[in-house]
């Protein structure tokens, strides 16, 4: 968009947040906390008052910056009505998250179907009509004002108790679990089929990124190209899981796309192993 | 509306002033949190051969393979995710989460060890066995080699 002023405090702001994780869980982003039959760590009475502090820190700068952005009329004029999904469209082409809920589908999956602690911590689903990037935006703004929220009752809250589930046997080989979990972007559903050796035999991911990008073509339909990509940014994708390489001869214009099998070789290859 | 927006982000900006960190930084210069899992150092006078960390490592980094009488266990660090599940679960306490965190390089073998182990034989398939006893143990001490990350 062109706005690094409001991009570079936002993630001054988010620092204090990843210097936390580091401390809870043991690092900034791969935290490698949950295990079969529960988490690794727990959160120390130390820690608490410094989540506090830090939540509250965050709460204040967030209000500042939503204060000083929301009277931004450049940015007003790329965001409102631009990209728009229209709520019908939402639909069918089956959106989540964010996404969704700022082209007015209020759905969550913590509350239409709640999971881990999500049955005593109930958030609010933050639902926008406007169908546009400013709704979403307006979502996501919302929506950490509510996690702060969120955070506090949590740490009030927190039971006693132990962390971690013991399980002595091996788990059987051909068993399935299925769950959907709300993935800031959305609905990340993971699906596992157990095999042999207590290991997984078969592990589905469907990251929400998959259906969000379905709806590109119609949200950027008869768009100035230069809105493309904050319409694009405006659902926060994640390519990565949905690259595949095709590879075009430009002689003879022959197109050939790799299998897995071969990239699976390459990647190897490169990583020297 | 607009001047008044423009002034209150740039109240934001100056109120927090510089926050970048110059280059060289480090655990030293600016150290990580407590309990920060880092780089993983393999103390090999400690290590057994037992490949319990190989077992566990969810990036499947830790490769073992035996010839003859020399188990040879190889880290691959650069697929690491710094979970510390090898630590976790490692008998002889042989492997540390250091605090090492720059770890970016252009020399693949910064980020590989290489650790050889003497091992018994067994007599009837020939395939390297851990000795049972203490008593063994403390046998094959002394005929470790050792070499370091190559
Ligand atoms: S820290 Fe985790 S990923 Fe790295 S070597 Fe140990 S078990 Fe493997
Ligand atoms: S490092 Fe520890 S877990 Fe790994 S083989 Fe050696 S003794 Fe076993």
């Amino acid at each position: 968009m062109g706005f690094d002023t409001v991009l570079m405090q936002t993630w001054r702001i988010r620092e204090p947040v990843m210097w936390l994780c580091e401390q809870i869980t043991g690092n900034r982003k791969t935290y490698g906390m949950n295990l079969i039959g529960g988490v690794r760590r727990d959160i120390t009475s130390e820690q608490k008052p410094k989540i506090l502090e830090v939540v509250d820190r965050i709460e204040k700068e967030w209000l500042a910056v939503i204060d000083a952005i929301g009277g931004d009329t450049p940015l007003m004029m790329r965001l409102k009505g631009v990209g728009v999904l229209k709520h019908s469209d939402a639909v069918n082409y089956c959106v989540t998250g964010p996404t969704a809920r700022g082209s007015g589908v209020a759905i969550d999956s913590r509350v239409d179907h709640p999971y881990c602690a999500y049955d005593y911590l109930i958030p609010e689903k933050k639902v926008q009509e406007g169908c546009d990037n400013l709704a979403r935006t307006l979502v996501r703004l919302e929506e950490t004002i509510e996690s702060i929220r969120l955070v506090r009752q949590g740490i009030k809250e927190l039971p006693e108790g132990p962390i971690m589930a013991e399980i002595p046997e091996e788990i059987p080989p051909g068993r399935e679990g299925v769950r959907v979990v709300e993935a800031p972007r959305g609905e990340a559903i993971h699906y596992v089929l157990t095999g042999e050796n207590n290991r997984p035999y078969r592990w589905k991911v469907r990251a929400p990124t998959y259906m969000n990008l379905e709806s590109v073509p119609v949200m950027i339909q008869g768009m100035e190209l230069a809105d493309v990509p904050i319409a694009i940014a405006s659902y926060d994708p994640c390519f990565s899981c949905t690259e595949r390489l095709e590879v075009v001869d430009r002689k003879s214009g022959k197109i050939r796309v790799y299998t897995n099998e071969e990239l699976i070789t390459l990647s190897r290859k490169k990583s020297g192993r | 509306m607009m001047f008044k927006s423009k002034l209150k982000e740039a109240i934001i900006c100056f109120k927090a002033g510089r926050v970048t960190m110059p280059f060289p930084l480090g655990p030293e210069l600016h150290p990580p949190g407590d309990g920060f899992r880092g780089k993983i150092e393999v103390d090999m006078e400690k290590c057994i051969g037992c490949g319990g960390c190989a077992n566990v490592c969810p990036a499947r980094l830790i490769e073992l393979s035996d010839s003859e009488t020399t188990r040879i266990i190889e880290y691959f660090l650069k697929r690491c995710t710094y979970c510390g599940r090898c630590a976790e679960v490692c008998p002889e306490d042989a492997i540390t989460m250091t605090r090492e965190y720059q770890l970016a390089t252009n020399d693949n073998n910064d980020l590989y060890i290489r650790n050889e182990l003497y091992m018994g034989t067994c007599g009837r398939c020939g395939r390297c066995f851990k000795p049972q006893s203490a008593l063994d143990k403390m046998m094959v001490t002394g005929f470790r080699q050792k070499t370091e990350g190559k």
